[in-house]
C-alpha cells in the first residue's frame, strides 16, 4: 500500500551547508499493517512522512501510496491518506462537525456523504457531547479526538502518523493507540513515526529503526531482539543506532 | 473526464477555504470589534466627540472673562472709556513695564497700550496707535488679542461712522467695495472638503488595518497552530488554498473599507447638533462619487491582502508576522498621509505612486474634479500592483522550505 524506493531529501543550510534530512530510504508497508518509524528527535521520520504525503518534494528517490506515485500524481496521493501530527490542533473557532464538513468537502466528499459520514464518527469516537461546540472550548483529549475523526473523514486507506501522541495525557493517547488499531483492523495500511519504545512495542507489526536519516533496520520487534541479541527494546533501539553504552 | 473533475474541483475547493475563512474571521471578536464595530460606531463617536470639544473651545474662547491690563496716560480717558465697554473683560491699570512683565508672567492675559493725548488724536481725526501687547506662545493671550483686536476695530468703525455723519457722507463713502460669497454647491461645503481630506485617508487605513488579523491568522496562525500541515495534506492544491485564503482577506479589507465610508458618512444623515461642526454646507455625493471611490478600494484591498498574507505566509508564527508589520504599515501610512496634503489636481507622475493614487482618485471624486486621464494611469498602476502583490503571495505559498518552517 506504501512503497519507498530510494527515498531522499536534503537541504541547504546556510551555516552547515547540505544536509541530509533523509538518505535513501526503502520501506514497504502492507494493507492492514502499522510499520512504526522509530528514531531519535531530528532522525528524519517527520521529513519523510512529509514526503510520502507530498508536503515535501523528494530530492532524489520517490514513493507510492497505493498505488499513485507521490512525483507525478501528488493529489491523488493526498485524496487517499489520514495525515495526523502529534502538534496539529483543530480549528478554535469552527464546531467538530464543522471541520469535519471542511476537510470532508476539501475531500471532494458532497454535503450528504459528509453528514453521514459525520453522524458515524461522532458515534464511533464518542462526540456526540461536544460535536457542536467550539473546539476552543474543549479538553485536550476531546481535541485530539476531533483530530482524529478530521484525519480519517474521507475513509482514506493509508493512514500516515506523525507523533500523534506527542504532549497527551494517558487517556488521550490511549484514545489514539484505539484508532491506530481501528486503522489496522480495517484493512488501512499505518505509517506510524514515534520515538516511545512502549508504543511500538504494543501496536506495531514491523518496525523500521531511523537514524541520521537512514534506516538501520526493519522487522517484527522480535527479529530485532534476535537480531541484537536484546531482550529490553530501549537496548535493541540503542544496539541499532550504535549508541549503546555500558550494559 | 479526469482534467475535467479537477478543473470542477479547483474553484469549489478555491471557494471552501473562502467560506471556511469568512466564517472563522467574523466569529473572531478582534476583527468583529476591528472591522465592524469600531468604524460604524467609534469613528462617528470621536468625530461626534471632536465636534464637542471644538464647539466647547470656541464657546469659552468667546465667553470668558479675561483679565487684561490697560496702560491708560493721561488725555487718553475717552478712548479708555469706549475700549472698556468691551464684554467679557476685567481690566487692571497698569504701567507700560508692568504690562510686559504680567502678561510674561501669565497674570494678564494681554494689555491695551493706549498713547499720550489720545483723545485729541481722536478728535482731530487722527488715527490713534493702540498696541496690544499679548504672549504668541499661549493660546489663552492669542485669544485675547483676537478678540481685543475686534474690539478695537469695532470701536474704530464707530467713530468712523461719527466721522462720516459730521460731514455729510454714508458708510458707503469709506466702502466703495463689497464682496458677495458666489460660493457653488458642486464640491460640497466646508464638510466636503474636510471629508475629501480625512477620507481617503481613512479608507486606506482602514482597509489595510481590517485585514491585518485575518492575514495573520490565516498563514501564520495556521502554522503555530499545526494546522497548515493538515490543510495542506489535503488533496486541494496550493494554488486553490492561496485563492481562497486571497479572497477571504481581500474580503474582509474590503468590508473594512466600506463600512468606514458608512461611518464617516453617519454625521451627515444623521443630523445630531454634535456633527454640526463637520456637516456644516452639506455633502454632495453623487452616483459617480460613489461609483470611483468604489472601483478604487478593490486593486487597493488585493494589493493590501497581498502583501499581508505574503508576510504571513513568510513569518514562521503571528508574532513575528506582527514584527514585519510596523514596517509595512509605515509604507502604506506614508503615501496615504500624502494625500491629506495634496490637492485633488496632482501631477500625473502621483497615478504611480501605490496607495497615494488611490486615494488621490477619491479626493477627485469628492471634490467632483475628475482628471481622466490621471484615473485611468492610476487604475492600470493600482492594478498592476494588485497582481503582483497576488503573484508574489502565490509563489511564496509553493514554496516548501516558506510554508513548513516553524
Amino acid at each position: 500500500m506504501i512503497r519507498t524506493t530510494g527515498l531522499s531529501k536534503s537541504f541547504v543550510d546556510p551555516k552547515r551547508g547540505v544536509i541530509e534530512a533523509v538518505a535513501d530510504v526503502s520501506v514497504e508497508c502492507r494493507a492492514g499493517e502499522v510499520l512504526g518509524l522509530l528514531g531519535p528527535n531530528g532522525a528524519g521520520k517527520t521529513t519523510l512522512l512529509r514526503m510520502v504525503s507530498t508536503l515535501l518534494t523528494p530530492s532524489a528517490g520517490t514513493a507510492t501510496v497505493a498505488g499513485w506515485d507521490i512525483r507525478s500524481a501528488p493529489s491523488e496521493v493526498r485524496a487517499r491518506i489520514g495525515y495526523l501530527t502529534g502538534a496539529a490542533a483543530p480549528y478554535d473557532k469552527l464546531t467538530p462537525r464543522e471541520m469535519l464538513a471542511y476537510f470532508g468537502a476539501l475531500n471532494g466528499m458532497s454535503q450528504p456523504a459528509v453528514r453521514t459520514r459525520t453522524d458515524e464518527l461522532v458515534e464511533r469516537l464518542d462526540m456526540a457531547s461536544f460535536a457542536d461546540r467550539r473546539c476552543e472550548r474543549l479538553s485536550t483529549g476531546q481535541r485530539q479526538r476531533v483530530n482524529i475523526a478530521r484525519a480519517v473523514v474521507h475513509d482514506p486507506p493509508v493512514l500516515l502518523l506523525d507523533e500523534p501522541t506527542a504532549g497527551l495525557d494517558v487517556l488521550a493517547a490511549r484514545t489514539v493507540m484505539g484508532f491506530i488499531r481501528d486503522g489496522r483492523s480495517s484493512g488501512r495500511a499505518v505509517l506510524f513515526s514515534t520515538h516511545i519504545m512502549s508504543e511500538v512495542e504494543t501496536i506495531c507489526d514491523r518496525v523500521a529503526v531511523i537514524h541520521k536519516g537512514r534506516v538501520a533496520a526493519v522487522g517484527t520487534t522480535e527479529e530485532l531482539r534476535g537480531r541484537t541479541g536484546r531482550t529490553a527494546f530501549e537496548q535493541v533501539f540503542l544496539s541499532l543506532i550504535g549508541e549503546e553504552g555500558p550494559a | 473526464m479526469k482534467r475535467l473533475n479537477a478543473a470542477v474541483h479547483a474553484p469549489r475547493c478555491a471557494m471552501v477555504v473562502f467560506i471556511k475563512e469568512i466564517r472563522e474571521i467574523f466569529r473572531d471578536k478582534r476583527t468583529v470589534f476591528g472591522v465592524v464595530i469600531s468604524p460604524l460606531l467609534l469613528t462617528p463617536g470621536l468625530l461626534a466627540l471632536t465636534g464637542s470639544f471644538l464647539n466647547g473651545e470656541i464657546k469659552r474662547a468667546r465667553t470668558e472673562v479675561l483679565q487684561v491690563g490697560i496702560v491708560q496716560p493721561a488725555g487718553a480717558e475717552g478712548t479708555a472709556r469706549a475700549l472698556k465697554a468691551t464684554p467679557n473683560v476685567r481690566w487692571t491699570p497698569v504701567t507700560a513695564a508692568e504690562a510686559e512683565r504680567r502678561v510674561r508672567e501669565r497674570t494678564l492675559a494681554a494689555a491695551l497700550v493706549l498713547p499720550d493725548r489720545a483723545d485729541a488724536l481722536l478728535v482731530g481725526d487722527r488715527s490713534v496707535p493702540v498696541r496690544v501687547v499679548y504672549d504668541s506662545g499661549s493660546d489663552k493671550s492669542n485669544g485675547a488679542f483676537m478678540r481685543l483686536r475686534l474690539a478695537v476695530e469695532a470701536a474704530g468703525q464707530a467713530v468712523a461712522r461719527l466721522r462720516l455723519q459730521q460731514k455729510g457722507l454714508t458708510p458707503d463713502f469709506a466702502a466703495p467695495f463689497s464682496v458677495v460669497d458666489g460660493a457653488l454647491k458642486t464640491g460640497g461645503g466646508p464638510g466636503a472638503r474636510m471629508v475629501a481630506v480625512l477620507l481617503p485617508y481613512m479608507l486606506a487605513l482602514a482597509c489595510f488595518s481590517s485585514g491585518v488579523h485575518a492575514a495573520n491568522d490565516s498563514v501564520a496562525g495556521e502554522k503555530e497552530r499545526g494546522t497548515l500541515e493538515t490543510l495542506l495534506a489535503s488533496p486541494a492544491t496550493r494554488s486553490e488554498l492561496v485563492a481562497g485564503k486571497f479572497a477571504a482577506v481581500t474580503c474582509v479589507c474590503l468590508i473594512g473599507a466600506l463600512l468606514s465610508i458608512a461611518g464617516l458618512l453617519v454625521p451627515f444623515f444623521s443630523g445630531l447638533k454634535a456633527f454640526e461642526w463637520l456637516v456644516k454646507g452639506g455633502l454632495s455625493v453623487t452616483p459617480l462619487t460613489i461609483v470611483v471611490v468604489l472601483v478604487m478600494q478593490a486593486p487597493l484591498a488585493v494589493l493590501f491582502s497581498g502583501l499581508l498574507l505574503t508576510l504571513s505566509t513568510f513569518a514562521r508564527n503571528q508574532k513575528e508576522a506582527q514584527t514585519y508589520l510596523g514596517p509595512l504599515m509605515m509604507l502604506i501610512l506614508v503615501p496615504s498621509m500624502m494625500s491629506m496634503f495634496q490637492g485633488a489636481e496632482a501631477p500625473k507622475s502621483m497615478a504611480l505612486v501605490p496607495v497615494l493614487n488611490a486615494s488621490l482618485i477619491i479626493k477627485q471624486a469628492l471634490m467632483q474634479s475628475y482628471d481622466i486621464a490621471f484615473i485611468g494611469l492610476a487604475l492600470a498602476a493600482s492594478i498592476a500592483y494588485a497582481a503582483a502583490a497576488m503573484l508574489v503571495c502565490a509563489r511564496l505559498f509553493g514554496r516548501e522550505t516558506v510554508l513548513l518552517r516553524t
